[in-house]
């Protein structure tokens, strides 16, 4: 198997022993691929963002076990900070973990962490900011004069320039307009080829999901309803709006012409599949 | 954690000490705090104790949560204790000596003391005030209590806007710490380990964030204020009126006998400590 983060029986509980205690992740056993880009959707509250922080061992299981390349995380406490250079986290709204003076140096600020030299650092900010399409004008600006869309390519360049062999986002479109979006999400898919990593990509979006993503992992209350890939996920309507979700709102065009006799076929959840499933629909109709 | 400090932190619930207007809390907290000063023979200690058992049973607050606040202190009170067993000097024959070190009955009885005092202290103030209200009725309650002062100019509300925005700011920046030191260990920062000069450096990555959000934020709160005609207590009503009701008269009631029996109890003889107790509230006030 080509699997190379794996997770099983995971359970988290936060504050136990107090009024407030609160099941976070119940019993949840999933795992992500190498060069593959898992997208992981859930409503909120659903445990999302506790998952993606066990990941990297910012959190401590309650119960159950994180796998990275078949050996458990929390087998040597001590050595967790290593773990976390090989599944990069990228945190939501990461813009404000910038601090130093220039762009440079806040993008080095991992690689440095590491232990590299000096001329390997340079090399892997250059590469990041390449990757996450950060001109090298920008390089030598402070990251607080720049603009929130800039701030958090810097912030992600800043994960991407560890290479982690996971690269875990939490919601790294949030708040950024259509381009924005675009540009970062786009380069995800780069960045899974090139480093043959797996990426793992939390969002609200199902279009996002549907365009962006080779597997989906669904979340619902603590548990992980359904796991698959897109195709499985979205043909799925019903089951995801029953969890509070939704599907892309092209799936929901294609869903009505179907149901009024239109019968499409095909990858009927991105506006390109939809497009070619009706051309194809249409040619059939003339012959 | 730093999200696992218990100590200030409020429970909601719905028993009778909740049910308590912050003003009545407040003043019984400070009839129990010098009450508890006070104090200064082992019946009147067995009075409070009880007193501190019978708030927590009606708070209905576990003592899980008790304890858990009671423990950064047992250092402190280990500390003083064995201070006080070592360097007291009693009248009768010693009860243990050994080389230079002597151990009268007296010390034992003043550390015991000592030690009960400030639990009783810290376990009582906790559930009369922190655990059972929550920060908006208690600087409400502050700045009712305050409000006389208003008569020789000191502006009692904005002080106690100040304080409710502090107050409500705290497990904002708790979490907002959390988060950044979380990014931060996320990109190899190691907060722990290190010579000083190393972990004060590895500080800065936390700090300046910190620092540059917490501007912003207050910036952005001054204005959500202003976009609602905020303009400090002036027409300003209140939404929840704090009003006394039968409980308040009640608990109150019951303190005065507790106090008054504290002081009654006080006046019999408990020889060796009467010079003892100005010692103690001059060195041990917590």
């Amino acid at each position: 198997m080509n699997e190379i983060l794996k997770i099983e029986n995971l359970s988290y509980v936060y504050g136990k022993g107090t009024p407030f205690e609160k099941v976070a992740l119940d019993n949840v056993s999933v795992s992500f691929e190498k060069g593959k880009i898992t997208g992981l959707i859930g409503h909120t509250g659903s445990g999302k963002s506790t998952l993606v922080n066990l990941l990297n061992g910012l959190y401590k299981p309650t119960s159950g076990t994180v796998y990275l390349d078949g050996k458990d995380i929390w087998e040597n406490p001590k050595e967790i900070s290593k773990i976390r250079f090989k599944v990069g986290l990228v945190m939501q709204y990461p813009e404000y973990q910038l601090f130093d003076e220039t762009v440079r140096a806040d993008i080095g600020f991992g690689p440095r962490n590491l232990g590299l030299s000096e001329a390997e650092v340079e090399e892997r900010v250059l590469e990041a900011a390449r990757f996450s399409g950060i001109g090298d004008d920008l390089l030598d600006k402070s990251p607080f004069e720049l603009s929130g869309g800039q701030k958090r390519r810097v912030a992600i360049a800043g994960i991407i320039a560890m290479r982690p062999d996971v690269l875990v986002l939490d919601e790294p479109a949030a708040g950024l307009d259509p381009r924005g979006r675009r540009e970062i999400l786009g380069s995800l898919r780069d960045y899974a080829n090139r480093m043959n990593a797996s990426v793992i990509l939390v969002s609200h979006s199902m279009e996002d999901m549907a365009h962006y993503c080779d597997n989906v992992v669904v979340m619902n209350s603590a548990k992980v309803y359904r796991t698959g890939t897109v195709n499985e996920i979205f043909s799925d309507a019903e089951g995801l709006i029953s969890v509070g979700l939704d599907v892309p709102m092209i799936s929901r065009v294609a869903k009505e012409l179907t149901s009024r006799g239109i019968a499409l076929e095909g990858e009927l959840y991105t506006v390109n599949g939809v497009k070619d499933a009706i051309l194809r629909y249409v040619k059939e109709g003339k012959r | 954690m730093i999200s696992d400090i218990t100590l200030g932190q409020f429970f909601p619930g719905k028993s009778p000490i909740h049910r308590l207007d912050p003003r009545t809390k407040i003043i019984l907290a400070t009839i129990f705090i010098v009450a508890v000063f006070l104090a200064s023979n082992p019946a009147t200690f067995l009075l409070l104790a009880i007193t501190t058992v019978v708030l927590i049973g009606i708070s209905r607050i576990s003592m899980k949560v008790i304890l858990k606040s009671i423990k950064p202190l047992v250092f402190i009170l280990l500390f003083t204790a064995i201070l006080n067993i070592l360097m007291t000097k009693g009248d009768s024959a010693p009860l243990l000596s050994f080389w230079v070190i002597e151990i009268y009955t007296e010390g034992v009885a003043r550390a015991v003391m000592m030690a009960l005092r400030v639990i009783i202290l810290i376990v009582g103030t906790s559930i009369l005030l922190t655990y059972t209200t929550s920060p908006i009725s208690l600087t409400d309650g502050l700045e009712s209590l305050l409000s006389p002062l208003k008569l020789i100019r000191i502006p009692v509300h904005t002080f106690a806007m100040m304080m409710s925005i502090a107050l409500r700011f705290i497990p904002t920046l708790v979490e907002e710490t959390e988060k950044i030191m979380n990014a931060q260990k996320s990109r190899g920062a190691d907060f722990t380990s290190g010579s000083l000069v190393k972990r004060a450096k590895a500080l800065i990555p936390l700090l300046v964030p910190l620092f540059v959000s917490s501007f912003k934020r207050a910036e952005e709160l001054a204005t959500a204020m202003e976009c609602r005609c905020y303009r400090g207590d002036k027409n300003r009503t209140k939404l929840v009126k704090l009003q006394y009701k039968g409980i308040d008269f009640v608990f109150t009631f019951i303190f005065a006998l507790i106090f008054g029996g504290v002081i009654c109890l006080n006046i019999i003889p408990y020889k060796f400590d009467s010079f003892g107790l100005i010692y103690d509230i001059i060195f041990y006030k917590v």
